[in-house]
């Protein structure tokens, strides 16, 4: 057997780890593609009845982004079980309670409802920012690519940058020129 | 005697021609072909405030436009609001958006431009242009606001006018045409 097949062996059987940044991402749509790595549907050797998942440390949650008004309009439902229980939480509100929230949720919810979904989320480790446990990081071996580039804002390019970029458009002969 | 309107004087100060000017009202009016830039100088105990003229700073970056058509539909870029470097050339040190007759935009390319520029601030991609007492950390913003957000560009309306008459104009010029070859 070659050298890199038997590390894809060895990376089929065992339990690997991965990381996610979830900055500037939609939950929503990275949900599928961390799916496939909690379930194993990237190995070969995937059966649902075979456990052989991998585990996927998300890091940055409380960075996460969402398109448009969605942060307003995205709402949350929950009964308690009484009468005039039922209450609806916009997704910003449960962002404040609880940052991991969110991502979890969306993550569970796109994964089919059986008995194994609860034993595949065990394998989720979502962290709200950058600060993770040494024991949890000694394992990662790979990094899930990002679906969404990070947008640069104006304050990170240079002043020579910006007055090096080309104009499209020139200021009118009888402009007054405004102090910064 | 030549008859002045005076909001003409008042409004277009710079567009009048020299030969109109009239001494006796007091008013100097003059026309500059030039960009201005307002100093205050405190020489002493008195305040000097003075309008000097400067070149254009953005001269030698400048892409020529020898088209009928406006600057931006003329390099057809397909602009989102995350390029920062060209949408913070429409826009004032404050942040708000230049009006269309100092941008000289076309109207569909300066609605889009306009609401591109609010997208931006919107997601804090240009807080460095913002009003001084603004809050420039977006982290500190109140409520949603506060939260990544980002924007799709398919949801700008496009105005069904504006293509009316391009059409309108694209037949109109092939039927010219065919005429010609016929003729």
């Amino acid at each position: 057997m070659s050298q890199l097949g038997r590390v894809k062996q060895w990376n089929t059987f065992a339990r690997c780890w991965h990381l996610f940044d979830a900055a500037w991402q939609n939950p929503l749509e990275c949900a599928p593609s961390i799916e496939k790595y909690l379930k194993g549907l990237n190995k070969p050797i995937y059966h649902p009845l075979v456990d052989c998942g991998d585990h996927v440390v998300v890091i940055n949650s409380k960075q996460i982004a969402f398109p448009g008004e969605e942060w307003r309009r995205r709402v949350y439902f929950h009964h308690t079980g009484y009468s005039g229980g039922a209450t609806w939480t916009p997704a910003w509100e449960l962002h404040d309670r609880d940052p991991t929230m969110i991502f979890r949720k969306a993550v569970y919810h796109h994964m089919k409802g059986n008995l194994f979904r609860r034993v595949v989320m065990e394998r989720l480790h979502i962290y709200s920012d950058s600060n993770v446990p040494e024991e949890v990081i000694e394992n990662i071996t790979n990094q899930i690519p990002p679906l969404r580039s990070i947008p640069k804002t104006l304050g990170s390019y240079s002043k020579e940058e910006i007055e090096k970029y080309p104009k499209i458009i020139d200021y009118p002969e009888d402009f007054i020129l405004s102090k910064n | 005697m030549f008859k002045i309107p005076l909001s003409g004087i008042l409004l277009g100060a710079s567009k009048v021609p020299t030969k109109l000017f009239v001494p006796s009202i007091g008013l100097h009016v003059s026309a500059p072909m030039k960009l201005k830039e307002i100093h205050a100088n405190k020489v002493g105990g008195k305040l000097i405030i003075e309008g000097a003229f400067v070149p254009s700073p953005r001269k030698d970056h400048l892409i020529p436009n020898n088209s009928e058509c406006c600057s931006l539909c003329n390099l057809g870029l397909n602009v989102k609001h995350t390029d920062v470097l060209i949408l913070s050339q429409f826009v004032r040190p404050d942040g708000c958006m230049m009006p269309q007759r100092i941008t000289g935009l076309c109207k569909t390319q300066q609605k889009r431009m306009s609401k591109l520029v609010s997208m931006a601030h919107k997601a804090g991609l240009m807080c460095s242009l913002a009003p001084a007492n603004s809050k420039k950390d977006t982290t500190k913003r109140k409520l949603w606001k506060k939260y990544n957000t980002y924007f799709d560009e398919s949801t700008i309306k496009v105005y069904e006018s504006h293509f009316k008459k391009i059409k309108e104009n694209v037949i109109l010029d092939y039927v010219k045409s065919r005429n010609q070859e016929i003729n």
